[in-house]
């Protein structure tokens, strides 16, 4: 979580920070049946944990914890986090990756075609949560958010140009992760260990 | 006969508000509407994605009267993810 200093007129980004809250509270039955609790929102933070209803019993599968200081001066930071002791999760104990598929017309590394052909679309599977390591802070990689804007890779893709678009707005950003993070959970998954605890024997002969 | 218009509430990144709508026009034409009422005018409606209240996409090209959305229906209109990927 960037902790960068309060730069915009606070109580600009307070009343801002109070919209969102707001008006996520006056749709909070409906958002709670999608799995979706906010939890505790005092300025400039706002945590959620996301649950994912459609699995008996349902898991709560990850929570979000926002910053919202320097709101919308910057855009809001935005952290997976642990959804019971609010530390943002590190890229190797991530419940979910958020991952989408992209078409692209790249070839996979070590594959070539001859000239004059034309490359085929291709479907990748990409996680929208980036990192360089499984120690690694992992950040939300899309516009709107702070640590893409902050990335020297997305120095072209300015805050500004996405600002008036509501690109940081809490809901938008709840639903990116419920897409790619929530909704395509479809059960649990399990590892068995078999172990061999010694013979069976079937009908004892008289 | 111009169809009876029919209410559609749609919540905007959050933010709601109510269009009119011709049930015999596509989905997709309460976007711009939407957007519009709530100043979000700075993408273009097809970086926009429709859901209803239970988050399912939908295909904004069929008529609104083909979903049958009963009275007070809510839907919600989110900007999309766009392209990720440091």
């Amino acid at each position: 979580m960037s902790t960068a200093p309060q730069l915009a007129d606070p109580q600009v980004s307070r009343t801002k920070f109070n919209r969102e809250v707001e008006e996520f509270r006056q749709l909070a039955g409906d958002y709670a049946r999608r799995g979706w609790l906010l939890v505790e929102a005092e300025f400039p933070r706002v945590f959620v944990v996301m649950a994912a209803p459609q699995l008996k019993p349902p898991p709560i599968v990850t929570g979000v914890l926002l910053d919202y200081t320097d709101y919308d001066l910057r855009p809001p930071s935005v952290q997976l986090a642990d959804p019971f002791s609010r530390e943002p999760y590190k890229a190797g104990e991530l419940p979910t990756s958020l991952l989408r598929q992209v078409e692209t017309d790249a070839m996979p590394i070590g594959l070539a075609l001859p000239p004059g052909v034309v490359a085929p679309r291709m479907i990748q599977q990409q996680p929208l949560m980036q990192s360089y390591g499984p120690e690694e802070l992992p950040f939300l990689c899309i516009a709107g958010v702070r640590e893409y804007h902050e990335h020297p890779a997305h120095s072209g893709d300015r805050w500004e140009l996405h600002r008036r678009d509501g690109a940081g707005r809490l809901v938008r950003i709840l639903e990116v992760i419920d897409t790619y993070g929530i909704r395509p959970v479809n059960g649990y998954g399990v590892n068995l260990v078999p172990q061999v605890s010694g013979l069976t024997q079937g009908e004892v002969p008289a | 006969m111009t169809p009876k218009q029919i209410e559609i509430a749609i919540v905007v990144n959050g933010q709601p508000t109510v269009v009119h709508a011709n049930p015999n026009s596509p989905l997709k034409t309460v976007i711009p509407k939407a957007l519009e009422a709530t100043g979000n005018t700075g993408q273009p409606p097809e970086n926009w994605e429709l859901r209803d209240d239970n988050g399912t996409l939908l295909d904004t090209s069929k008529k609104i009267a083909s979903f049958n959305f009963p009275a007070g229906v809510r839907l919600l209109l989110n900007l999309k993810a766009g392209v990720g990927g440091a």
